[in-house]
């Protein structure tokens, strides 16, 4: 049986504040063949944080890919 | 909403003693189809509400061949009598526009005439605006597509009801007892523009309750009601247009030309009616009546196009009254 | 209401121009499990099986439930678009009336962002006694500069709202030379395009009923992930994940915005908590406006070549749009189209509104609309047919990219011959007038678990840890069930909607199709091989020999031998047969394609637009329930006409508060704006499943707008198209042109 992995391209764990979350987290995808070929790169992707869940963390300031990561000097990343 | 009280009122003497003076701490319930969103919106916190719903429910015949039209008679019931279907076709045309089959089954005449503006301003409790004894009318520099053109302000509703558009156009009365006796006052006065009365949009009292709508004899008239909204389902009209014509052949003797959703109150036309008097009623004639009803139209900075709109309305009611196709 | 021919893909339609996929884009024929060549149930019309109990009111959603002793939640909401919580007193609220509960959810000291941002949240014993409770909570706010849309965001004056700016760049996309585009172009456009935002509306609101039982917490959530939710809820109240059950028996839609516990969620189960008492929290229409999620503006600013026979030749634009306070508002630009020079810069324009969140095929239906848009312009440049142009343009045909085809197939069906030129020549103010527009999407899941279990008294239970967001899920798995024991739909029965199944991922990106049917497919069968294994010596064969048909269980090579289901049941005696299995590739794909064809009449006197039909030629692999396939199909152009005329999130300029944050202004198709509706399903069985749930939303409001610009001969750049925008567009076309 295939087990379910996790895919997030954006949210790893070695990088990334555990308490990041996006949809891709919770949706197991296969790749379309046609994403790349016809639609480019774009990124509409709607990040929260499990603490406040929403997207901004828990001192106020936004929860995303580019700032929730490991020496961030935020105080409440985990 | 707010906890209020409930009283049912069996008939008028009833209603006017449970009501007193002190409206809007006690206010009437009818259908209940504007009150009760007011009610949970918190736009009315009253401490009271009175059943109204035993007032006359009957439409009558006057002694002169005109209509008796009880204010608890409900749109569904109006929208189907035979002699408003036969006579008064501008008012069943109106009568059939309003909401939706539920809120007709529910509805009232006279809550089709007394309801408060539908104003995104308004209806939204966090904008404290002039209409709420606030400080200023936020559709001025704000989002105003769907507000006034005509009626000067200060505040810039456009009048809510489908029927009083119609009723200005038959030259109908209205029927108001209070403490102080009854009075009928022509549909025309009754409703009053903000810069008469801000807080109110009509010539109501507070103690008083609006009981019948009385229609004079419609003799030959024709007459025609022309909506247009964006929504074919629910939706609130962007302009709309009642006429009311007597015809010798094909030229107007008399027109009455009233315009809803462009101004805080129904917008008669007397600069269309002269247009029209004498002319023979064709697509031109029409046209041209319709360029008269809105010249005077003041837009505001999103709603010009209300100008179209309202004329086309009254352009296709007039042919449509006349049975011109255009 | 749709004719659905049962197109097989067969090698004429395919042809010769077959792309390069990075995977397979057909399902593995030689899987043990493979779906049956001959299908009985599979690809047919079939009822939902839960459909009596909602058309008749018993089904319970989250809205419904009811427990015991149970209490209302509200949410104090910031009255603000940006402001600093300065002091907050629950005390007051706590002394109201049947209050049982108060808590904070913001910090004094903390900032909100936009009008509806949650500040804390009561419960009491009757909704009213809540609602009330929530105002009477004393917040005093510092109040500090916003930004009440694009425009202001963008002015160089503009106070510093967000932390590292206002305004985000992206990276330049860039392939090709522009340069050499431009100058093999014969002719060039330059416009701006833009769409609104968009609201989920969802008939369910978000919300949800908590329950504790000591530590152990359930929660009914209407959510589009059971499993995720519960993660929800335990990460961010910290504790055990095991101690959390989420529940979701029936639900009302979320269209991407329904992913977990929520703000509302978490805020409920520390109020249950507090309350010693079942709480439920629903939002209402107003708070699903302000803070439940939105699809993001998208504006482009386009500069774009063709050359004289009508070949595209370069591509330049400057795109923006805003998600709200803080979040991402990108799209696909250009859309599917092959421009061999472009280049693209985004940026992502933050204001003090409600965030974002995934909707219906995030991104596409914007970068749908603004490319559709500009090919009809650029059809008109070279004075060549929409569809013609359109193939000449296309990426070669494949599986995934069949729009050659379906362009063809659907012009013949719409009679796209009829069509005039830009601007309906028929005198009178009614103007008609047709467009088309094309759309892509994945579509390809995995990783769900299931559970089935035969009894022996006949039965048949499957389990699963997927949710039905009312698009059929539940007769879908009662549906593959049945088709591979050889039984009827009403034998199934159907368990889901519960995180105490095994897990499947969430319902997002049109992957619960494909990724709970090869599930259901596999355990099934896998349970069907366990009940052969049983009955075996009773029929007198080899468990390999046996498979199940027509109510039988029997022999494959003498079908004569074998017993009926229930007495092959029967011989389970006292122990059921159960197994516990998954998804398996090769039985599902990724990547669908389809086009749209729109017809419209504007009465040019009032600028109001009505959509007459619409058409859609839609794929998505191997057809589970054409049905409910169909549904989908029906669900997403309705939709998208929302989207074309009428659904817009107002702000007030002035306040950035919202004017419309109800159904009253807020306006979504009813009844009778709803056109007819044309499906064709095209059936491609040898993919396997792939999901259909976003694609047919994506084209309809591009198509629907070209269809208003052919009717009027003026085009309208910018959706929604309200009689205001029609008639300036007009207006401004009678004063000296637009174009």
């Amino acid at each position: 049986m295939a087990h379910p992995v996790p895919e997030s391209r954006l949210v790893s764990p070695d990088v990334h504040c555990a308490h990041l979350r996006h949809k891709g987290m919770y949706v197991l995808t296969t790749p379309d063949p046609g994403e790349q070929k016809h639609a480019g790169t774009w990124d509409a992707t709607a990040y929260w944080c499990t603490q406040t869940q929403k997207a901004m963390g828990p001192d106020g300031s936004a929860a995303n890919a580019a700032c929730c990561v490991a020496g961030n000097g935020r105080g409440c990343c985990h | 909403m707010k906890p209020f009280a409930y009283v049912k009122a069996a008939n008028e003497q009833q209603a006017l003693a449970a009501l007193g003076r002190e409206r809007g701490k006690v206010l009437p319930l009818a259908g209940g189809m504007d009150l009760v969103s007011l009610l949970k919106d918190r736009i009315a916190t009253p401490d009271r509400l009175v059943n109204v719903k035993g007032l006359d429910g009957t439409i009558t015949a006057t002694p002169d061949g005109g209509l008796r039209i009880g204010s608890a008679v409900r749109l569904v019931d109006l929208q189907a009598h035979p002699t408003v279907t036969a006579q008064y076709q501008a008012l069943m045309e109106a009568a059939a526009e309003v909401g939706t089959p539920q809120i007709r089954n529910l509805g009232t005449v006279g809550g089709n005439l007394m309801q408060r503006p539908r104003c995104w301003y308004y209806r939204n409790e966090e904008f404290p605006c002039l209409k709420k004894g606030g400080a200023r009318c936020y559709s001025v520099d704000g989002e105003n597509q769907f507000h006034a053109i005509f009626g000067g302000g200060p505040c810039h509703i456009v009048h809510p009801s489908s029927l009083a558009v119609p009723l200005v156009a038959f030259g109908a009365k209205v029927r108001i007892v209070g403490p102080r006796g009854e009075r009928e006052v022509l549909a025309e006065e009754f409703f009053e523009l903000p810069e008469r009365n801000l807080y109110g949009e009509t010539a109501l009292r507070p103690d008083e309750l609006l009981t019948h709508v009385i229609v004079p004899p419609a003799r030959a008239m024709k007459s025609a009601t022309y909506e247009v909204r964006f929504r074919s389902s629910h939706d609130w009209p962007i302009a709309f247009a009642s006429v009311a014509l007597q015809l010798q052949g094909s030229t107007v003797t008399d027109a009455r030309v009233v315009l809803g959703a462009v101004a805080p109150i129904p917008w008669r036309s007397p600069e269309a009616e002269a247009a029209l008097k004498g002319q023979p009623l064709n697509e031109a004639t029409a046209t041209k009546a319709a360029e008269a009803a809105l010249a005077g139209a003041t837009p505001m900075t999103q709603n010009a196009y209300k100008v179209q709109v309202a004329k086309t309305a009254v352009k296709r009611a007039l042919l449509h009254a006349a049975g011109v196709s255009a | 209401m749709a004719d659905e021919p049962m197109m097989p893909l067969d090698e004429s339609i395919a042809g010769e121009q077959v792309a390069e996929v990075n995977l397979p884009a057909t399902a593995n024929p030689n899987s043990p499990y493979a779906w049956p060549k001959e299908r009985r149930i599979l690809s047919t019309r079939v009822n939902r099986i839960d459909g009596p109990v909602k058309v008749s009111g018993r089904a319970k959603y989250s809205y419904d439930m009811k427990r015991p002793g149970m209490l209302y939640g509200r949410i104090l909401r910031s009255p603000h678009p940006h402001a600093r919580i300065t002091a907050l007193d629950l005390g007051p609220a706590l002394k109201m009336p049947g209050v049982k509960a108060a808590v904070p959810i913001a910090k004094v000291g903390g900032k909100l962002m936009y009008v509806g941002d949650e500040v804390a949240a009561v419960a009491a014993v009757t909704e009213d006694q809540a609602r009330d409770a929530a105002r009477a909570i004393k917040v005093e706010y510092e109040i500090l500069p916003f930004l009440a849309n694009v425009e202001q965001a963008l002015q160089p004056e503009a106070p510093p709202v967000f932390e590292g700016g206002n305004v985000k760049a992206s990276q330049t996309e860039e392939e090709g030379s522009i340069t050499a585009g431009f100058a093999a172009a014969a002719h060039i456009v330059e416009q701006t395009y833009n769409t609104q935002v968009q609201t989920h509306v969802s008939l369910e609101t978000h919300g949800c009923m908590c329950e504790w039982e000591g530590e152990k917490l359930t929660a009914w959530v209407s959510t589009q992930a059971v499993h995720g939710t519960r993660e929800g809820f335990a990460t961010s109240l910290g504790i055990p994940q095991a101690n959390v059950r989420v529940i979701t028996e029936h639900m009302g839609g979320g269209f991407g915005s329904k992913f977990g516990p929520d703000v509302q969620g978490i805020a409920c189960a520390r109020l249950a908590k507090e309350a010693k008492a079942p709480v439920q929290l629903m939002l209402d229409r107003r708070e699903e406006h302000l803070a439940a999620g939105n699809r993001p503006s998208a504006y482009a600013k386009i500069k774009a070549g063709v050359s004289a026979d009508g070949m595209l030749t370069a591509f330049e634009a400057e795109s923006w749009g805003t998600g709200g306070a803080g979040a991402s508002s990108g799209f696909p630009l250009p859309y599917i189209y092959t421009f061999p020079n472009r280049r693209r810069v985004h940026k992502d324009v933050y204001i003090n509104a409600g965030q974002q969140r995934a909707m219906r095929a995030p991104g596409h239906p914007q970068g749908c609309f603004i490319t559709e848009m500009l090919m009809d312009e650029l059809a008109d440049r070279v004075k060549m047919d929409p569809i013609e142009f359109r193939i000449r343009n296309l990426p070669p045909q494949a599986p995934n990219a069949m729009w050659r085809e379906y362009f063809k197939i659907g012009a013949s069906k719409f009679g796209w011959d009829k069509r005039h030129a830009t601007g309906d020549p028929t005198p009178g103010p009614i103007k008609r007038g047709m467009g088309c527009a094309a759309n892509r999407w994945g579509g390809g899941g995995r990783g769900t678990q299931a559970q089935c279990e035969i009894l022996p008294d006949g039965g048949v239970v499957v389990r699963c840890g997927t949710q039905d967001l009312g698009v059929g899920t539940r007769t879908l798995i009662a549906v593959i069930a049945a088709e591979t024991l050889g039984l009827q739909v009403k034998d199934i029965k159907v368990e889901l909607g519960d995180s105490n199944y095994p897990f499947s991922g969430g319902s997002g990106g049109s992957t619960t199709a494909p990724a709970v049917s090869p599930a259901i497919r596999v355990t099934v069968s896998k349970v069907l091989q366990e009940l052969a294994t049983r009955v075996a010596p009773a029929i007198g064969v080899a468990a390999a020999d046996i498979t199940a048909s027509g109510g039988r269980v029997h022999s494959k090579t003498t079908p004569g031998k074998g017993l009926s289901w229930a007495d092959a049941c029967k011989r389970l005696q006292t122990t059921p047969v159960s197994v516990n299995a998954g998804w398996e590739p090769g039985l599902s794909a990724s990547g669908s394609s389809g086009v749209q064809f729109a017809e419209v009449s504007v009465d040019i006197e009032t600028g109001i637009a009505k959509v007459d039909r619409i058409l859609c030629v839609q794929d998505c692999g191997l057809i589970v329930n054409q049905l409910t396939a169909e549904s989908q199909c029906i669900g997403g152009m309705v939709m998208g006409v929302g989207y074309a005329l009428y659904e817009d999130r107002i702000l007030d300029r002035n306040t950035a508060m919202q004017v419309n944050p109800n159904m009253e202004w807020y306006l979504v198709p009813g009844m009778s704006d709803i056109p007819k509706i044309d499906i064709m399903l095209m059936n491609q069985p040898e993919r396997g499943v792939i999901g259909i749930g976003e694609p047919p939303t994506i084209s309809t409001a591009a198509a629907i707008a070209n269809a208003v610009a052919n009717a009027i001969g003026v085009r309208v750049r910018s959706i929604p198209l309200t009689p205001q925008k029609v008639l300036t567009a007009l207006e401004g076309e009678r004063a000296g042109g637009t174009q």
